[in-house]
């Protein structure tokens, strides 16, 4: 539905004209995020600059009933920052300054479109750090990692971007500016800023966020580990949990992606290894130090085939460029794949391992592995060749086949990405309709008219903006009347 | 009593067994909120059973008050209306324990005490200690979400909750979260289930994060000459590489009874980790507070288990939960002891709390309805300037009644808050009256 001059006028009224793309190439760049399956070009970007304009935005949408899409820096892996049914998206980019850094009381607000990374650099050199690491977050933006409650790496030990924020500023789907939480400790009443975290744009845009600071740690050191067969790799990190040992971060590698990384970055992993082990330690340096000789001694009684623990920041930075490089490696194997994003609790990582490994076998496809092992979150890369008639059709099929088997462990959908446009439809397979409806409601409370990010986050059905009628238990019947 | 007073009796009958159901004076006498009896004590047994309870309470227009351990029913506002205790005491059983997970399910009725049990001797841990942990249930912990001196390292049932069964106000079982220890699938609903006092659903089941039991813990405690000393010492410690499991304040009336010495202020630290970083972290922090001029004194491993109960509420006690920024110890201490020299002079308050987060315990005694509520009205003005909080966590109905035991809460925020409790109970079924708000 293209939109009327009038609407547009009033559009750049708001956001003045170098805040407003409206040509079609302008327009092209913002059609998909980094999951490019999924496209759909806005019909209009607005770039506001404060915080006033995207109320003034929200409210013209609202009056007009056109659907509104945030976008950070697109750089997501759902199709969550596209317009399937057009519309205007607010991009927050030019709204990336720091408004306050509050190192007594370990905590700074910002804007939502300041890249991730510039937070980290802002403290660094007092000490401090912002913990979420998403791996891109060279270039994604908090309000982005808000969005999508992102992860990373090291959310291990330090947990997931809800854990580190302390309050937010948000324009409702309402056109509502309200403020949650804040920098004290706690608020009274319901959480809202743990159920905005996460929501994907759906309840509105957050115009700023308060995070917390964290003191650095004192030591760091990085193991790698390289094991003849992935069940060992995996014994070996349930050993090292069943230790007591939280690591930062723990990661593994499979043999498809070893050899993809070896022959791309010259990483220098094992030739022979089906499996590799990054083990990331941090803390009080005694501490890094026990722990790194008892992780090491765990990994060589489950049979490793080497152990390297890096002996300076050069040497970590190596062990570290492989598993960096893994998705740009998987592109030697193939032109394209699906990402996934499923967890299964970490002791069954030995079991749905070999379940991939059947699928693949099954449906003709090559699954790479690369994954957060330390708390079951697999990224398996079902790669395929879309000049192949029907590999797309098959590893599809692969993808859904691998989330049913997760999920049939007691595992999740998504474990850090989202859910956008990709996973939307496979919530039922986590969720019964009473969980589903209840998602639906909790939505309608911060946007009404359902103009936020329509078409994300949750499933569609027919029955639109009522949700589904869950069953009520049966109350017996004859005892009253 | 009446025809349909007796068949609702019945069918809670029906629902639960005879031995499920009391209604004699006694039994209901015992479950008074706020001196309010409820017209039935209905204990079920299985979320199925609380389901059905809910779902007849909803038809039938009855409010039921969710009760766990009884420890939290003084929180909040008294309660509107008061039909139906629904006793969650027998929700216990364990629903599925994965050690090597870290994770575990168990229904919303077990206490905290049978919780650590069950985990102690696989070295895992809840790390919650809330005032009067043993006794409590998860369910209530969460309802409320009470927190103790672990929160310096691990948080709160915020960060430990990954997924929740829950009965909504029409009887409709739910399921929120996962069973995973990361997941972003859907909405977060439990983080709306945590503190929300039972107002969107009565918690059925719960699926909590573990933590592996560090090797050794060690305590101390520094003793500081002023509060501000106390500060400063908080300030090193956070601005240190140490990474403390607790960094408690206790301010001389609070050391007063504990079996320690006393000083104007004390701040106690425990380190867990293995046995040489606990030995060296403390060390460090030995050296530090010796620079601040202060002297440290190792403490007994039950010393927290002590302090625990020596600060519970006196019966003559009213408790305030306090909650402010994470670097205004000073001043906070400073803004309640000025508040009870002007409002309640006569009174004595006990202060502990988590120091290096803001949160603080104020456990008030020796003063009147009236003193105490303007003792609130004081400290919560000064709290609110800091974007903090005051909150009334137990105490006599009147204060409660004298005083907002919330506090104010923005209308922005507020609106929404209303809008949750209005689309998920709007025939306020479940806690009417007690939350924020009168919500």
């Amino acid at each position: 539905m293209p939109l009327s001059g009038t609407f547009l006028a009033d559009l750049e009224r708001i956001v003045g004209a170098d805040g407003l793309v409206c040509s079609p190439e302008g327009r092209l760049v913002y059609e998909c995020d980094m999951h490019t399956f999924y496209k759909g070009a806005p019909d209009a970007v607005a770039l506001p600059t404060r915080a006033d304009q995207v109320v003034a935005i929200v409210n013209l949408c609202r009056r007009e009933h056109v659907p509104i899409v945030p976008r950070g820096s697109g750089t997501g892996l759902i199709g969550g920052a596209m317009a399937p049914v057009g519309g205007v998206m607010v991009g927050t980019n030019r709204m990336d300054g720091i408004l306050e850094i509050d190192l007594p009381n370990r905590c700074a607000t910002v804007q939502p479109g300041l890249i991730n990374l510039s937070l980290t650099r802002a403290v660094s050199s007092h000490g401090y750090f912002f913990a979420p690491d998403p791996s891109s977050q060279m270039v994604s933006s908090i309000g982005g990692n808000v969005a999508t409650n992102a992860g990373g790496p090291h959310c291990l030990k330090y947990g997931i971007t809800t854990n580190h924020v302390l309050g937010l500023e948000l324009v409702t789907g309402a056109g509502v500016l309200v403020r949650l939480g804040g920098k004290a400790a706690e608020h009274p009443g319901y959480d809202l800023v743990g159920v905005a975290v996460g929501s994907e744009g759906t309840f509105g845009i957050v115009t700023a966020v308060t995070v917390r600071l964290l003191h650095a740690a004192e030591a760091v050191k990085t193991i790698l580990a390289s094991f003849t067969a992935i069940e060992d790799a995996s014994e070996a990190v349930s050993a090292i949990i069943a230790a007591g040992i939280v690591p930062a971060a723990l990661e593994m590698l499979d043999e498809m992606m070893i050899r993809a990384i070896n022959e791309g970055t010259g990483a220098g992993y094992p030739k022979d290894a089906a499996a590799v082990l990054l083990i990331e330690l941090d803390g009080p340096g005694a501490e890094v130090e026990a722990q790194a000789e008892r992780a090491a001694r765990i990994c060589w009684e489950r049979g490793a085939l080497e152990v390297r623990v890096a002996r300076d920041d050069t040497e970590r930075a190596l062990l570290w460029k492989g598993r960096k490089e893994a998705a740009g490696a998987v592109g030697r194997l193939a032109p394209t794949y699906l990402l996934q994003d499923a967890v299964v609790p970490r002791s069954k990582l030995p079991a749905i391992m070999r379940e991939l490994i059947a699928i693949g076998a099954r449906y003709r496809v090559q699954i790479a592995n690369v994954f957060h092992a330390g708390d079951g979150n697999l990224h398996p890369l079902i790669l395929y060749d879309d000049r192949e008639p029907d590999e797309l059709e098959r590893a599809k099929a692969a993808n859904e086949e691998l989330l049913r088997a997760c999920i049939a462990m007691g595992g999740t959908v998504t474990g850090e990405h989202g859910v956008g446009m990709d996973k939307a439809k496979n919530l039922p397979f986590q969720y019964a309709d009473a969980d589903l409806n209840f998602m639906y409601r909790l939505r309608r409370a911060f946007d009404p008219d359902a103009i936020m990010n329509p078409g994300k986050l949750l499933p569609s059905h027919p029955a639109c903006g009522e949700g589904f009628r869950p069953s009520r238990p049966r109350v017996p019947d004859g005892a009253w009347i | 009593m009446s025809v349909a007073t007796r068949s609702i009796a019945e069918t809670f009958v029906t629902i639960v067994g005879r031995e499920g159901v009391r209604a004699d004076d006694e039994a209901r006498a015992a479950a008074a909120v706020d001196g309010q009896p409820p017209r039935w004590v209905v204990c079920p047994v299985s979320i199925d059973q609380l389901s059905r309870v809910v779902a007849l309470a909803h038809d039938e227009g009855l409010a039921v008050v969710p009760r766990g351990g009884g420890h939290a029913l003084e929180l909040g506002n008294p309660p509107t209306r008061v039909d139906v205790v629904a006793d969650l005491s027998s929700l216990v059983r364990v629903v599925e324990y994965n050690p090597d997970d870290l994770t575990i399910t168990v229904e919303a009725g077990i206490s905290a005490g049978a919780l650590a049990a069950l985990l102690a001797p696989h070295r895992q841990f809840l790390p919650l200690d809330p005032p009067g942990l043993i006794s409590r249930t998860l369910g209530g912990v969460t309802a409320t979400n009470a927190s103790g001196p672990l929160r310096a390292r691990y948080g709160t049932m915020r960060d430990l909750l990954l997924g929740v069964r829950f009965v909504q106000a029409d009887g409709v079982v739910t399921w929120g979260g996962s069973k995973v220890v990361k997941s972003v699938s859907g909405y977060d609903v439990p983080k709306l289930m945590v503190g929300a006092l039972g107002t969107l659903g009565v918690l059925g089941e719960l699926t909590l994060r573990l933590h592996p039991r560090p090797d050794v813990e060690g305590s101390w405690l520094v003793l500081l000459p002023s509060t501000q000393a106390a500060q400063g010492l908080v300030e090193r410690i956070a601005d240190s590489p140490l990474q403390p499991n607790r960094i408690e304040f206790f301010n001389d009336r609070a050391l007063e009874s504990l079996p320690v010495e006393t000083a104007v202020a004390g701040v106690a630290v425990s380190i867990g980790s293995v046995v040489e970083a606990v030995r060296e972290q403390g060390e460090r922090l030995v050296t530090m507070a010796k620079a601040a001029g202060a002297r440290t004194v190792p403490l007994p491993d039950e010393f927290w288990s002590v302090a625990d109960r020596a600060l519970t509420a006196e019966r003559h006690e009213s408790a305030l939960q306090v909650a402010v920024v994470a670097g205004r110890l000073a001043d906070t201490e400073r803004a309640i002891t000025e508040a009870v020299r002007t409002a309640a002079p006569g009174a004595q308050v006990r202060i502990s709390g988590c120091a290096a987060v803001g949160t603080f315990r104020v456990l008030v005694g020796g003063a009147s309805v009236a003193e105490a509520a303007a003792m609130v009205t004081r400290v919560r003005a000064w709290a609110t300037e800091l974007g903090g909080s005051v909150v009334v966590a137990s105490g006599p109905a009147e204060l409660r009644k004298a005083v907002d035991p919330w506090g104010p809460i923005d209308p922005g925020p507020f609106a929404l808050m209303r809008a949750l409790r209005d689309e998920f109970d709007p025939k306020r079924v479940l806690n009417p009256g007690r939350y924020v708000g009168g919500l």
